[in-house]
């Protein structure tokens, strides 16, 4: 008994020094390009990231999220361009990133435990220990045993969770494991995540659907648009954010407002102008924009003009929408 | 109360399948009894039962079983064997997929009982040809399936167990073959049926020791009893192959849930 409490306090005094010496990675990606085939996925994405970050990923289905992230955990190689991990080519610390897929792709002919243990070496004993102390931190310990076809779809998320927590990295990639959860289970997750996250303070990339995740967790908000960054935003909340605050609310519509905006700017519907005329209302004010082609009138909400104010002589994109014209400066 | 209702159910559950079986053989012993069948051509249960009784206490019983399941098992082994490996071979790497797969689909069309005259002309009509022929069945069906069953792992799991740093024959023993064992199993559950049928035939075209060599003579004498308890030897062989085979699915395949015993 004396010896394996020993060995179990060296276990974490040793694990307690990996902590120090491994806080997150932090990440330079510059001019990446990847194509298939024919088809160019990511045309020249540029994005830093700082060590212990926790960025939010949003973007298009087919934009190339995905694909970043499978560049970023060696899973692929790019097309030209480089990624620098702790300023070192990507190989070279290959093995202190870890990536978690929106399926949880545990091996259904291993248990939980087996499952959490694949890729590690040493003495069944030490792994299993190591094993339970995850599941631990996941909430699972008591479901070590089992076969993951037993386990909820947030349960084997979670068991994905801490298979990729035992090897301690210092990159996790997390390409939407929560997008097949109802909301509940999904704001638990989040939790879990932000706790953890803190905890082991490695750097974290979350690709998300849900523009509130992203607000819940991440210090930046990127935007990918035809595999490129088109919008970089901080969000600058004290953390645990919670969902039902107002300003965790007015954040998350004004970053879905930006998002919007954003992806509503492309060349086939906009318009390059000099603002001439601000006609202030009660309600909705007028911008009468002086472009090449003409006086264009836009609409917009009085509000929205108080909280992003506009000059006279500035010049602005005027974007059309079937239904809505929108300015960005 | 309720639970003595529900015991007698499941014993009623339990007999009911066999009321059937056990009336038509109540009905056959007293049609041979009573003079409506005669027994050169079919003899009564009870007699089959007397044969296989004094069969057994000379031992000759014994001896055929154990010589005709050794043939099977002997053929399964070299045909399931060579069947894995190359299906292995074939479904993991390309290029011997290239080299041989085609030519393998080729032979795959010929009915392995087709070549008996080339056989008994090649081997002669002793062991060898048995051993070949039933080899041949086999080594199909667990080929293909083994194949089919290695290159339909979910990519997916083989990226994940990449990402985990598995690779060559960690990756190979934990992702690929496990995720293949299903298939493979259904693969010998095939083959294992087919090895009785050629087994059969081939021990009734020649033999001289095995259940075919038993039944076989004693056609010779009229013996029908004799005839009768031989085929049924191969029918009470073949199911034991079929459950041996399932329990191999349900140990193996436990963490799948349409295996495991509910
Ligand atoms: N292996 C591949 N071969 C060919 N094309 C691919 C491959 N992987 C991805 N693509 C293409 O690259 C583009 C980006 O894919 P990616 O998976 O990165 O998108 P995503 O942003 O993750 O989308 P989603 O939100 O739907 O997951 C898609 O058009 C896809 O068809
Ligand atoms: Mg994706």
């Amino acid at each position: 008994m004396q010896i394996d409490h020993r060995e179990l306090n060296e276990v974490r005094s040793a694990q307690g020094k990996e902590k120090v010496q491994a806080p997150g990675l932090s990440i330079g990606v510059r001019q990446l390009i990847k194509r298939f085939g024919e088809r160019q996925v990511l045309h020249g994405l540029d994005l830093d990231i700082a060590a212990g970050e926790f960025i939010a990923i949003v973007g298009r289905s087919g934009c190339g999220k995905s694909t970043l992230l499978r560049l970023l955990a060696g899973l692929d190689t790019a097309s030209s361009g480089g990624i620098l991990l702790d300023g070192q080519p990507a190989e070279v610390l290959k093995d202190d990133v870890r990536m978690m897929f929106q399926d949880a792709r545990l091996l259904p002919w291993r248990t939980v435990i087996q499952n959490i243990a694949i890729g590690l070496d040493g003495s069944q004993r030490e792994i299993r220990e190591r094993a339970l102390e995850v599941l631990g931190q996941v909430g699972l310990a008591d479901r070590a045993d089992e076969w993951p076809s037993r386990l909820s779809g947030g349960q084997r998320q979670r068991v994905a969770l801490a298979r990729a927590l035992i090897h301690r990295p210092r990159l996790l990639l997390l390409d939407e494991p929560l997008g097949a959860l109802d909301a509940l289970t999904r704001i638990e997750m989040q939790r879990l995540i932000e706790s953890i996250w803190k905890q082991h303070r490695f750097t974290a990339l979350l690709v998300t659907h849900d523009v509130s995740e992203a607000v819940a967790l991440g210090d930046r908000i990127v935007l990918v648009e035809d595999g490129r960054i088109t919008l970089d935003e901080a969000v600058a909340l004290a953390r645990p954010r919670e969902h039902g605050e107002a300003l965790f609310a007015q954040r998350e519509s004004r970053v879905l407002k930006r998002l919007m905006t954003v992806e509503a700017i492309n060349n086939r519907n906009q318009i390059r102008g000099r603002i001439s005329e601000i006609v202030v209302d009660s309600v909705l004010s007028e911008v009468r924009i002086l472009t090449a082609s003409g006086l264009v009138t836009s609409t917009v909400l009085t509000r929205s003009l108080s909280e992003q104010p506009l000059e006279i002589g500035a010049e602005v994109l005027a974007t059309f929408k079937s239904n809505e014209v929108v300015l960005a400066t | 109360m309720s639970q003595k209702s529900t015991l007698l159910n499941r014993l009623r559950g339990a007999l009911i399948p066999w009321l059937l079986p056990v009336a038509i053989l109540a009905a056959w012993e007293i049609a041979a009894r009573v003079g409506w069948l005669s027994s050169r051509i079919l003899p009564e249960p009870f007699a089959v039962l007397k044969a296989g009784v004094a069969l057994a206490a000379t031992g000759e019983l014994w001896q055929h079983v154990k010589v005709s399941s050794l043939r099977a098992l002997t053929g399964f082994a070299i045909g399931g064997g060579l069947g894995l490996l190359l299906g292995l071979l074939t479904g993991s790497f390309r290029k011997v997929e290239i080299a041989l797969d085609t030519t393998l689909q080729m032979i795959r069309n010929i009915p392995p009982l087709a070549l008996i005259p080339l056989v008994i002309l090649w081997f002669g009509i002793d062991e060898m040809a048995k051993l070949f022929l039933i080899s041949l069945g086999v080594f199909f069906s667990v080929y293909i399936n083994t194949f089919h069953g290695i290159r339909s792992v979910d990519p997916a799991l083989i990226e994940m167990g990449r990402s985990y740093g598995l690779t060559g024959w960690s990756l190979y023993r934990e992702v690929i073959l496990p995720g293949a064992l299903a298939s493979i199993l259904v693969g010998v559950r095939y083959a294992l049926g087919f090895m009785w049928v050629i087994l059969i035939v081939a021990e009734t075209i020649s033999a001289q020791a095995g259940i075919g060599y038993m039944t076989m003579n004693a056609r010779e004498f009229l013996q029908t009893d004799v005839v009768l308890l031989g085929i049924l030897l191969y029918a009470v062989l073949g199911k034991l192959a079929d459950v041996a085979a399932r329990l191999l699915e349900r140990h193996w395949l436990k963490w799948n849930n349409s295996y495991s015993a509910a």
